[in-house]
């Protein structure tokens, strides 16, 4: 160390300041990792003519799971029972081609959310984690800040609105709402929104949280279609993007890494009969360098254990085996005092403040606490008031 | 009878008048004027019983608490004071006085800029050996300082195991740091022979070093034990918080039986496994409440593939099949009837191979047998591969084998979980010594005090900016949805919410860490519980629009009839009057 006059006015600088606290500015945080995907699959129609939208759903319910998503981490929501249906000719089989060549209900059908459960307060709720405390484990979205998430919708929809059960309606900004709730509390990562219905590009347009891809499979003003008949059947048993969806994935197994991209580009609107568009201003990373199996596969990040934690077995032998008077300190946990200061102001004023001021006096005149009790006593003495003028003007 | 003949008169001079149509001889009369008034008086004072009555019932959240708590936590980021005291037992004589100056740089550099819980720390060098008695540097206080006489400990350490000389060090500093023992991290300097340094379980540390002379490296040996592994604990990479958002964390051990076919294995996990793991578990109360559960399980294949390797006469998975190992298909392990809603389940594993795989082991990305086939997957859980004792010597054939894991097995596949539990938390597993002569010793805790008061400010600092984000959100939600009901239940909630934050505040600038980190998990637990309180579905609101249109067609109209009566009659009073007046006044120049 040179003995210069500045490097002891440094080192001096740096003996005052060496035991000061160092205040370091909290950075944003750190992009966390991708932990793990979840799947949200609803369909939403009811109605046997509706066939095709449970095949839809069911379709995609056995891709993910092949592709090696868990049940556990998937959540299905049928609004109807169609293998059960009494017009269906093949019970328990539901089909998404006439060929027959796959029973979607075949076996490991792991449905959450049936029937009449599949509602828009559910959906939201099931979105935004706000559930009763006995709602058991395998119907929330325990999605965490490293999720990918991946929501799947079909069903009938139309200008900004998804029709759920023929009787109430999801609108967008409803979905907008509950995704920007999603993000606040950090419960996914990233995004991916795939809408089968009518217009289905409406329903993503008041979007604003940053991390959310979309896909529709018709803009504004288009109508999407259903691919074919099943004369067995009945009905239509799949809706074209959805079958396009699954031959692109027919092709794929749980180690490939096809892009978004890809899957984004092979729609052909000719076959399609509509545009599917998608929207990526809200997602940063670009769509050709994202595998298909960050949100439709299953990832999990391993980390081979290098080593065991050495010595615990001993040091757990040891401590049984010597009675060590331990002198740890006491541990004090301090008394809150009294802070019993409710510093919140009253934030609303105007005339509710007023008009609250105006009922405290009232009730401090009359000595009267229960405010249902003074109501009472302030209609019945309009009433009063009004048969006296009533009388004296007669 | 009165009335009406002033009221005659009064029309007949009314109708008579030309001239005089502004002049009346009685007065006028005042019932009419009474009727209107009195049933527009009426509206108004009915008005606010009719607002209560129609009021939702919004209990208040203290908006500007939260908010200037979590601007002050953002300001000013908790930090927690650490104490790091150099002791050296041996004669010492620096060459220049700046010893601490170079320890402090040292520990300076090591704070990373990124991580939530730093220290503010303080650094003081006491010189102790026997005839001399030197301090410098800064100490928190004077309790903290080390009180000379310690002169006598190099001959105690003489000829002590490790283990001998930790416990011998930690009553000598509960006995010379007295009111400090609990926050002071230290640091023995001794010289001698055999260069090592030993890191000990508690709160310190002890270092032989062969030649003291050399400041400069002493200073930053010693630095780089309390930054690199007081402060940090020795990782680089950011933080994990595997802890459910209501502070409970439940331990899944479970036994997979891949065929039963082949043999099946059961454990005696009740015994082994809780009294290995109970001083683990208490150890990390402050940071979480753990509980555990096990399970045994059968017909549980792995779903990647695995290659038989004719060196080693054994079936391998490499690294690149490990994500597919675990079968989520037939591996049902998210059964646990102990884990409510929001609590994080941790998965631990153990993978018995069937006989058409066994041995199965695991090989590292460098092309190495992994030396504990294991592997984890952060914020879920680590698996385990135990191949049963001769199992690549069984023939075709074989009767079924029912047979329990072997305790001392159980006891090493516990101590694989243990390294497993730390990388969970964010720590190593075991310590990649910088050097030979370094030597970190094992706690009976899975953890050492140190790397607990690591965790607990990790945690500590986590739960706080999480919690006051959580309640920022909340009080915000509640102000964009003027209509929506809050319930008492979450007013209460955010309360006790703050408090806890506000106390886990005042422990951290005390130095009180297992304390505040009760509080931050407390304080955590309460907001999430706020926050996702079922009733806040704002699609269940109606807005202030709504609000209107229900009432408005009601009183709209009749309000503007009663309104423009009383307004009308008023006029028409005062103009009567004023032609009364006028009349009497004319009366009177007359007479």
């Amino acid at each position: 160390m040179a003995s210069d006059p500045m490097g002891s006015q440094l080192r001096r600088i740096l003996s005052i300041f060496f035991s000061l606290s160092i205040i370091l500015p909290l950075s944003s945080p750190s992009p966390t990792m991708h932990n793990n995907n979840w799947a949200v699959l609803v369909c939403t129609s009811r109605f046997w003519f509706n066939y095709r939208h449970m095949a839809n759903t069911l379709s995609l319910y056995r891709t993910v799971k092949r592709l090696g998503i868990p049940d556990e981490r998937i959540i299905l929501m049928l609004a109807d029972d169609m293998a059960c249906n009494a017009r269906n000719n093949y019970p328990a089989q539901v089909f998404n081609n006439e060929n027959h060549q796959l029973n979607l209900y075949g076996d490991n059908v792991e449905v959450d959310y049936r029937g009449y459960e599949v509602t828009v307060e559910n959906f939201l709720r099931v979105l935004t984690g706000r559930h009763e405390a006995s709602v058991p484990r395998s119907k929330r979205l325990l999605s965490d800040e490293g999720s990918h998430i991946l929501l799947y919708m079909t069903g009938h929809g139309g200008n900004e609105f998804l029709k759920f059960q023929d009787t109430e309606e999801l609108q967008s900004h409803d979905l907008a709402d509950a995704v920007k709730q999603m993000k606040e509390k950090n419960r996914f990562k990233e995004l991916l929104i795939m809408v089968d219905t009518c217009q289905a590009a409406t329903l993503f347009s008041q979007l604003q949280s940053p991390g959310v891809v979309t896909i529709g499979s018709s803009m504004k003003g288009e109508n999407s279609y259903s691919h074919h008949l099943d004369p067995d059947v009945g009905v239509s048993v799949v809706d074209r993007f959805t079958f396009y969806t699954l031959a692109f994935f027919e092709r794929l197994d749980m180690y490939s890494n096809a892009s978004l991209n890809s899957l984004f580009t092979s729609y052909d609107p000719t076959l399609l009969m509509s545009t599917a568009y998608y929207r990526t201003d809200l997602y940063e990373r670009p769509l050709n360098m994202v595998p298909v199996t960050n949100f439709f596969g299953s990832v999990m990040k391993t980390i081979p254990t290098d080593s065991a934690y050495p010595g615990f077995l001993v040091a757990h032998a040891s401590e049984y085996a010597t009675i060590s008077a331990e002198t740890e300190t006491a541990r004090v946990v301090l008394e809150d005092e009294a802070d019993h200061s409710k510093t919140y102001d009253q934030s609303e004023k105007g005339l509710q403040h007023i008009l609250d001021e105006w009922l405290k006096l009232l009730e401090g005149k009359l000595g009267v606490k229960d405010p249902e009790v003074l109501v009472a006593y302030g209609l019945g003495s309009m009433v009063l008031l009004l048969t006296i003028s009533t009388w004296l003007s007669s | 009878m009165a009335d009406e003949t002033s009221a005659a008169a009064g029309t007949s001079t009314e109708t008579g008048a030309g001239t005089e149509s502004n002049l009346r001889t009685t007065k006028p009369g005042t019932k009419r004027l009474f009727l209107t008034v009195s049933v527009l008086i009426s509206f108004l004072v009915g008005a606010p019983f009719l607002l209560k009555s129609t009021e939702i019932h919004r209990s208040p959240l203290p908006s500007a608490a939260i908010s200037s708590l979590s601007d002050h936590l953002h300001s000013n980021p908790p930090s927690f004071p650490c104490h790091f005291q150099a002791i050296f037992l041996s004669p010492f004589k620096p060459s220049d006085s700046s010893l601490s100056l170079s320890v402090a740089e040292r520990i300076r550099a090591q704070l990373s800029a990124q991580s939530c819980g730093n220290c503010n720390f303080t650094v003081s060098v006491t010189v102790d050996s026997g005839s001399s008695c030197r301090h410098e540097g800064d100490a928190a206080s004077a309790a903290c300082l080390w009180e000379c006489g310690g002169g006598g400990l190099v001959d105690a350490i003489e000829g002590r195991d490790d283990q001998g000389i930790d416990e011998l060090l930690l009553s000598a500093v509960n006995e010379r740091t007295g009111g400090c023992a609990g926050r002071v991290y230290s640091v023995f300097v001794m010289e001698g022979r055999d260069e090592r340094v030993v890191i000990g379980k508690h709160r310190h540390a002890w270092m032989v070093l062969k030649d003291l002379d050399d400041s400069t490296s002493v200073g930053s040996m010693i630095g780089t034990v309390f930054g690199d592994y007081f402060m940090r604990g020795g990782v680089e990479k950011g933080e994990y918080i595997p802890v459910g958002s209501d502070g409970n964390v439940v331990l899944s051990f479970s036994l997979l039986n891949s065929n039963p076919s082949d043999w099946i294995y059961d454990w005696d996990f009740q015994r082994t496994g809780e009294v290995l793991l109970a001083p683990v578990l208490e150890a990390l109360a402050p940071v979480a409440n753990i509980t555990m559960e096990s399970q045994v399980l059968y017909h549980a294949p792995k779903s990647s593939i695995s290659y038989w390797d004719e060196k080693l006469e054994a079936y391998v998975v490499n690294t690149r099949d490990l994500p597919f190992f675990v079968n989520s298909n037939e591996w049902h392990l998210d059964t646990s009837l102990s884990a409510s809603g929001r609590s994080k389940v941790l998965q631990f594993v153990v993978y018995v191979p069937s006989a058409s795989e066994c041995p199965l082991y695991i090989r590292t990305p460098e092309g190495e047998i992994s030396k504990t086939n294991a592997f984890i997957s952060p914020m879920w859980g680590g698996v385990a591969i135990w191949n049963p004792h001769g199992c690549s010597m069984q023939s075709q054939g074989i009767h079924l084998v029912r047979d329990v894991l072997p305790p001392q097995e159980l006891e090493k596949i516990i101590e694989i979980f243990i390294g497993q539990l730390r990388i969970l938390f964010g720590l190593n597993s075991n310590y990649v010594e910088p050097s030979p002569t370094f030597k970190f010793l094992a706690s009976e805790k899975g953890f050492t005090n140190w790397e607990l008061d690591l965790l607990y400010r990790q945690h500590t600092c986590f739960n706080l900016l999480s919690s006051l984000s959580t309640l920022q959100s909340l009080s915000t939600l509640v102000e964009s949805l003027p209509r929506m009901i809050v319930m008492d239940e979450i007013g209460k909630q955010v309360e006790l919410s703050l408090e806890a934050a506000n106390l886990a505040e005042r422990n951290i600038s005390l130095g009180i860490n297992n304390a505040s980190a009760l509080s931050s998990i407390r304080a955590r637990a309460l907001a999430e519980d706020a926050f996702f309180h079922p009733s806040i579905m704002s699609i269940s609101y109606s807005s202030m629009e709504h609000y209107f249109a229900i009432y408005m067609p009601f009183f709209a109209p009749v309000s503007l009839h009663v309104l423009l009566a009383a307004v009308k009659e008023v006029k028409r009073y005062f103009a009567e009057r004023s032609k009364y007046l006028a009349f009497r006044a004319s009366k009177l120049k007359s007479s």
